[in-house]
């Protein structure tokens, strides 16, 4: 049965058959790019896909989050000719479907709006965001790194989406979060949902929430912070940390960038391009003459740690972390967000 | 929406050799509306682009008064800023801005004013020494103690007699060099508060140099009876895009590009990370 148009919020409810979930994907590829969670190498990695059946909902966590389509790794900013200045600016965005997000990195892409968002809006992730539908999906598994649950974003979404998908088994329970959300549903096939589901549904989500095992204690982070900003713990990372900036690069929330020129062969005209930079890189603070602000490790990785939890909420009113658990999984040295605030909090 | 990362051309209006190692560049943007709208503070900067080589954060040194052309002073240390020294009348460079806090000039009326700078420093404070010259009697007692490394480095030595016809002004240097004379006082800059008639009583404190200098500067006024929301700093942090969105200036909270670079020294008192060397909780 097709749904008419006429299925308004409040009351978003539809059910949709996981086998008809690849005719939904192949519906929105007609009219976007889809950009979604794809298997790779034992991994999964956000990816635009061609064919709705690379897509898996069946995933834990992605190597880089969602965030890659929206501050993009590389970017060129504009080109230039040195005796002309900037020759052309980039073209609008090509509408996007964003599948498959789970509630951290929708949180996180939030987060990202604000910081992108904010005065100066930012015209290349503004445009971007803008052309971006986020069909996200509820996580009914938890992995070892997650932590969510902590920092309030998950395992379940309650806003910032156009669909939310559940997975029911043999249904996919489908909310709606917005018009153009209920839009994308158009000419595929759906039932409505009864109320009972969402009883279902709270008993995947109740049994995912049993599963983490990782925590983060979200009270008085700032003050904890600021009282232990020379605890003996920031020495002993400085010696195990390798300053490699793994764990900025697979973050969410990490804004950061650099700016470089590249000239062309003929040394006159080329393009300014930005890439993702890392405050756990020594380059990072350093300014003219060689001085660098946080030429110190522990300098550095208190700084990562510390704008997440303390320097976010005055700057964006949120937390920083989402409590994805990718810096922790990334990390060669085994460095634990999770672990050096139990410590702090003298867990 | 407006592109805030698009710098327009400037052309090289007239170059200026300040030392061996530092250049005044007065420049004008070509677009005539964009000359038009460009205005500044005192202590604001601008995003300067050498295209193919980069873009550095430069503080406007010229009165913003004196429109519509304004000046950089620039040492040649960094990539862009070597490059910069290349380039001669006529020539274009890309600008945007301006950008940050600028002096708390309206702070400053009908108050005393002690300017501490060091080196370079003193760039971003020309413009309101020049300000206050202009309505010299809307300020009170006003003195400006300057230190560079040696003679040599000292900026804009031509304009101090025109200076001090209205401001007291005392020089010091670290060292001098074999072959010149100096007859002011040889040591760090606040080896010169010995010297000033500067109380703490309705004063404010400007002061702009190396880091290390500031701290001194803070550190010593600090006992001096200054109280920290008397005394702005201003503040040099890498930066990628002067908009609040590389995240590279950040301390803290605070984005120096945006919330600064020009800071009451009590604003920054309660961050965790030091700043100037965490002068004083």
């Amino acid at each position: 049965m097709v749904v008419a148009r006429s299925l308004t919020i409040p009351n978003p409810l539809v059910l949709l058959p996981k086998k008809d979930l690849s005719r939904l994907v192949q519906h929105l590829m007609q009219r976007y790019t889809v950009v979604g969670p794809v298997a790779k190498g034992g991994e999964h990695a956000f990816s635009a896909i061609t064919d709705p059946a690379q897509l898996t909902l069946d995933y834990v966590s992605s190597l880089l989050p969602p965030k890659k389509v929206l501050h993009q790794p590389f970017e060129v900013l504009f080109s230039f000719h040195q005796e002309q200045g900037v020759l052309e600016e980039r073209e609008p965005a090509r509408g996007q479907v964003l599948f498959g997000v789970h509630p951290c990195d929708v949180h996180a892409i939030e987060i990202l709006d604000k910081a992108y968002g904010h005065e100066y809006p930012d015209p290349y992730y503004v445009n971007r965001r803008q052309n971006t539908l986020i069909v996200a999906a509820n996580c009914t598994k938890v992995g070892d790194n997650c932590f969510c649950q902590s920092m309030g974003t998950g395992p379940d979404l309650q806003k910032g989406y156009d669909l939310l998908l559940t997975d029911l088994g043999s249904q996919i329970l489908v909310e709606i979060g917005s018009p153009a959300g209920e839009d994308l549903l158009q000419q595929v096939p759906l039932q409505p949902a009864p109320r009972v589901m969402l009883v279902e549904k709270e008993k995947r989500l109740d049994e995912a929430r049993r599963k983490f095992k990782k925590r983060l204690n979200t009270s008085g982070l700032k003050e904890l912070l600021e009282d232990n900003f020379r605890h003996p713990i920031w020495d002993e990372l400085r010696q195990d940390c390798l300053a490699c900036g793994s764990c900025t690069m697979v973050c969410p929330t990490c804004f950061c960038y650099n700016v470089v020129d590249k000239l062309d062969l003929n040394l006159k005209s080329g393009q300014r391009q930005r890439e993702w930079d890392s405050c756990m890189l020594l380059e990072y603070a350093q300014v003219a003459m060689g001085h660098n602000f946080r030429k110190d490790r522990d300098a550095r990785i208190k700084q990562r740690i510390y704008h997440k939890l303390a320097y976010y909420e005055p700057q964006f009113g949120t937390l920083g972390c989402v409590g994805c658990g990718r810096c922790i999984g990334t990390c060669v040295k085994h460095i634990d967000i999770t672990d050096i605030m139990a410590r702090l909090g003298g867990e | 929406m407006i592109n805030p990362f698009k710098p327009a051309r400037a052309l090289i209006r007239g170059v200026q050799k300040e030392t061996y190692d530092t250049t005044t560049y007065t420049l004008s943007f070509e677009d005539a509306r964009v000359r038009e709208e460009f205005a500044f503070q005192p202590g604001q900067f601008n995003m300067i682009t050498l295209f193919g080589i980069g873009e550095a954060p430069v503080s406007i040194s010229s009165d913003p008064d004196e429109g519509p052309t304004f000046q950089h002073t620039v040492r040649h240390v960094g990539n862009v800023t070597k490059a910069l020294a290349r380039l001669k009348v006529g020539d274009a460079v890309g600008v945007r801005g301006a950008y940050g806090t600028g002096w708390p000039m309206e702070l400053l009326r009908g108050r005393n004013v002690l300017i501490v700078a060091g080196g370079i420093g003193l760039a971003p404070l020309r413009p309101v020494i020049t300000q206050i010259l202009r309505q010299r009697r809307d300020f009170g007692r006003v003195e400006l103690l300057y230190g560079a490394r040696t003679p040599a480095d000292m900026l804009y030595t031509p304009q101090f007699p025109r200076w001090q016809e209205e401001i007291k002004l005392y020089q010091a240097v670290d060292v001098v060099p074999d072959g010149y004379s100096w007859e002011q006082r040889v040591g760090v800059v606040t080896t010169l508060f010995g010297e000033m008639e500067s109380q703490p009583a309705d004063t404010i404190v400007l002061t702009c140099g190396p880091e290390i200098m500031m701290k001194f500067v803070v550190k010593d006024l600090l006992t001096r009876g200054f109280l920290s929301d008397q005394i702005y700093v201003s503040l040099e942090r890498r930066m990628s895009c002067g908009v609040k969105k590389c995240g590279k200036c950040q301390i803290g909270p605070k984005f120096v590009c945006r919330d600064g670079p020009v800071f009451a020294y009590a604003e920054l008192m309660g961050l965790s990370e030091g700043v100037l060397g965490g002068v004083a909780g």
